[in-house]
């Protein structure tokens, strides 16, 4: 007798959650349609796919939140793309162990994401052993993959083969970020050239800005790195070489060059002048922004787009703060120049472990073809317009529930490929004065900007031991900062970089960029 | 010859049959021994299977069968890097100090301990003295950082405040080990008194209360009967300390370490992690921690010999 009753009972609870889960069901699919009512381009697109058996397909990435999100952006995209998505997302952190793992057992899924630039050079030795699927043949058979920028795709080559679809970024968002307010005050311009901005670091900490009778103000505030740090941009803006150099028709390294020590005399006097933080060799980013948005500092030189997040730290602590960014900063010979990224920040590549064959590959590459469009590109970029983002002068405004954006979107828009220009999406829309400067600064640079000439080259030294061997640089230019060496120290430990593996680098390189 | 192998059968099949008597005498003895047996097992022999890709040239995707065998290559090119003997020499200098300044503080803080006698306030400095363990090296080497900075850091406001010079603690070599050693001391001094105070409470009380009889005030008491009865202890604690001669936390080194006192704080692992793991080197990182390994084993067997000519059991 019990044991009927629990037969029934669990009968009408299996019922009632079908019923629940069809009635969700119902609802999502309505709202789509609802609101896809607006633009004609998705209704279009909706109704053609869904003949077909969905194809299924596994990706793995990273992911910079704490929560993997919920599906509500992967539907719309199933839906959208004939597709059964299954995501694996993985914390960012340890990506790179992951990724590792995966790869020593062949579990690699069908589409796996790989982590920013270094652990695309790291895997280089995985590409020539055939791990992975050559994708450049299959190009010209997908209208909006062969949009991706020709360039960024030779960044992206191993031994002039194309393995990967790139995530793009813009070239070059490095420039300064500064204390308008405190620049006003004190009656100085935007810095428009090198010595100025040196010039400003120093009034900021000489001349009271924040006007409290007290010496507690600093120009820069800077951190223990030295590329993605205030030093590579300075460096770039007096006419370094970005990584590499043609010096007398041969591929030298940035540290060779005059203008680089030219760069650490200017980081030299401004840490002389006390003009910045005095301990940046140890200071994490935390610490330095720390410093920018509690008011102490007033000058921040990297990635332009930072400025958002520093000023909505920095008015909760001084109300009174206005920020603003500034680039094309000119060196001695007045020539306005800064560095630029390879244009990509991550890769997506398919292993041949888990894609079988050639159809199965298409059928993959189908669907990175359709993420190329706008529709597909702003659903998993903004969300859900409407309810993740509205359309603002053809822009897109992320809604004001920040924590519901980050939740539900962030962790699918680092991996859509492309970038506005090529898949067509929405750029942003932007409140912020600083901000929108930013992104018109961004938009300038890129004319004057100084490209990398190895990104695309390769030296089996360099992947085996260049970072270990770049450590030498990186201590002898923060010695010669500090006072700890002088010219003939720093001289010494090029030296020590050239016998130690150094100059096979330079022969690889130079043999590679001949080629 | 014949005979005496004749001869030596018997006793031998004699000690079989002992084993095989004790083994089904003490069956469930030895049945509540096989998980323990089981996890060294499976969890440390197994994986050293996993040191043979120290003799590879070991890529993941083909694995330990696949992997090309470079025999000692890799020790090779590390003892042929050029700063190989100044991240030992550093190596061995911090386990050093480590062992100078920071082994006895323990000891110290329990003999004080368990002087104390309102039970109450012992177990409050007890437990506020554990605390700090239970914080990661993440977070003291934060909070250290924000008192030395000198940008504003306390310390050093301090040290102005007074008239003297600023100090850089946080990038010039000179502080860098003494930094290291008070750290470590601050967050571990505390949960090391553990295994000293059990030890300090197995003392038979009629010792104390015979001493006090014969007039002994507390001092003599520490001295001959509480540090003679944790010896052994003592002894036992120092051998296995040795044992982990290169392991001076990697996380904790890491987070001190910058480009201006990597001179000293270059340690072993740290240099497998930029040298090796960084850039996916996994034979040559193998290899280096091989090395290390082998280094903790042979002071190990050092100190165990030491000690019992010294008289103690040691800790085998």
């Amino acid at each position: 007798m019990q044991r009927k009753y629990s037969v029934l009972l669990s009968a009408a609870l299996v019922s009632g959650l079908l019923a629940g889960c069809s009635g969700k069901d119902e609802k999502e699919q309505a709202s789509p349609s609802a609101q896809s009512g607006g633009s004609p381009s998705a209704s279009e697109a909706s109704p053609a796919p869904s003949q077909k058996k969905p194809t299924e397909i596994t990706i793995m990435l990273p992911l910079n939140i704490a929560e993997t999100p919920p599906d509500t952006i992967k539907n719309e995209v199933e839906k959208l793309t004939n597709t059964k998505l299954t995501y694996q997302f993985f914390p960012a952190d340890t990506y790179e162990e992951k990724l590792n793992s995966a790869l020593a057992t062949g579990s690699l899924p069908q589409v796996t994401y790989l982590k920013n630039q270094a652990t695309f050079i790291q895997m280089k030795s995985a590409f020539r052993d055939g791990q992975f699927w050559e994708i450049g043949p299959y190009m010209s058979e997908f209208p909006n993959l062969s949009k991706l920028k020709p360039q960024i795709l030779d960044n992206t080559k191993v031994d002039g083969k194309l393995y990967s679809l790139y995530i793009g970024r813009p070239l070059a968002r490095q420039g300064l970020i500064y204390r308008k307010d405190w620049a006003d005050k004190l009656n100085l311009e935007p810095p428009k050239t090198v010595d100025e901005v040196v010039a400003m670091a120093k009034a900021f900490t000489e001349q009271d800005p924040d006007g409290d009778g007290k010496p507690n103000t600093i120009g820069l505030a800077d951190r223990n790195d030295l590329v993605y740090g205030a030093f590579k941009t300075i460096a770039s803006w007096l006419g370094t070489p970005n990584n590499w150099g043609e010096k007398d028709g041969r591929l030298q390294p940035d540290f060779t060059f005059p203008q680089y020590v030219a760069a650490m005399d200017v980081m030299k006097a401004i840490r002389d002048a006390k003009a910045m933080n005095q301990d940046f060799a140890a200071t994490s980013k935390t610490d330095q922004v720390n410093l920018f948005t509690s008011g102490k500092a007033g000058l921040y030189i990297g990635s332009m787009q930072d400025i958002d997040s520093l000023n909505k730290d920095l008015i909760k602590n001084v109300p009174t703060a206005v920020v603003d960014t500034q680039a094309l900063i000119q060196g001695p010979n007045g020539q306005a120049t800064t560095w630029a990224i390879p244009g990509y920040n991550n890769v997506v590549l398919f292993p041949k472990s888990a894609v079988k064959d050639e159809a199965e590959l298409k059928k993959v590459l189908a669907f990175f073809d359709q993420m190329m469009t706008p529709q597909i590109a702003n659903l998993m970029f903004w969300g859900i317009e409407g309810k993740h983002y509205t359309v603002v002068d053809g822009k897109a405004k992320v809604a004001d529930d920040k924590d519901l954006v980050e939740r539900e979107v962030k962790g699918y828009k680092d991996s859509v490929i492309g970038e506005p220009e090529t898949n067509g999406m929405y750029e942003s829309y932007n409140t912020l004065e600083g901000r929108i400067h930013a992104e018109e600064f961004t938009v300038e640079n890129e004319k004057i900007a100084i490209h990398d000439p190895t990104a695309a080259l390769d030296s089996p030294t360099y992947t085996e031991k260049g970072q270990e061997l770049q450590t030498l640089i990186t201590d002898a230019t923060y010695q010669y900062i500090y006072g700890k060496i002088d010219k003939a120290g720093f001289d010494k430990a090029i030296e020590q970089w050239k016998s130690r593996g150094g100059d096979k680098i330079i022969e690889e390189f130079n043999a590679a960029y001949k080629k | 010859m014949q005979e005496a192998i004749v001869r030596t059968e018997p006793a031998v099949r004699k000690s079989e049959s002992r084993l095989s008597k004790r083994l089904v005498r003490n069956k469930w003895l030895y049945l509540m021994v096989l998980p323990g047996l089981m996890y060294f097992i499976v969890f440390k022999y197994i994986p050293m299977y996993g040191l043979l890709i120290s003799f590879q040239d070991y890529k993941p995707f083909k694995g330990i069968a696949g992997s090309e065998w470079v025999g000692l290559e890799h020790f090779r090119r590390l003892f042929a890097e050029p700063d190989f003997l100044n991240i030992l020499l550093n190596t061995i200098i911090l386990f050093g100090l480590n062992l100078l300044f920071f082994f006895p503080i323990p000891i110290i803080l329990s003999l004080m301990l368990n002087e104390v006698r309102i039970s109450f306030v012992k177990r409050f400095f007890q437990t506020l003295i554990y605390l700090p363990h239970f914080m990661s090296w993440v977070i003291i080497v934060s909070i250290s950082y924000v008192m030395l900075t000198m940008d504003g850091g306390i310390i050093n406001e301090l040290i102005a405040g007074l008239g003297f010079e600023k100090i850089n603690f946080l990038l010039s070599p000179e502080w860098f080990r003494p930094t290291y050693i008070l750290q470590v001391i601050w967050r571990e001094a505390g949960w090391g008194t553990i295994i000293y105070l059990a030890a300090i409470a197995s003392i038979d009380p009629q010792l104390y209360e015979a001493a006090r009889m014969d007039g002994a005030g507390r001092l003599r008491q520490i001295w001959h009967i509480t540090l003679p009865a944790i010896r052994s202890v003592i002894i036992v604690l120092l051998i296995l300390k040795i044992g982990d001669v290169l392991e001076l936390g990697f996380e904790h080194v890491y987070l001190l370490l910058n480009s201006m006192n990597r001179d000293v704080a270059e340690i072993i692992d740290t240099y497998v992690y930029t040298a090796g793991l960084q850039q996916m080197k996994f034979s040559y990182s193998t290899a280096i921690g091989f090395f290390k390994s082998l280094v903790g084993l042979v002071l190990v067997v050092l100190a165990n010999r030491l000690a019992k000519k010294m008289g103690e059991e040691g800790v085998y």
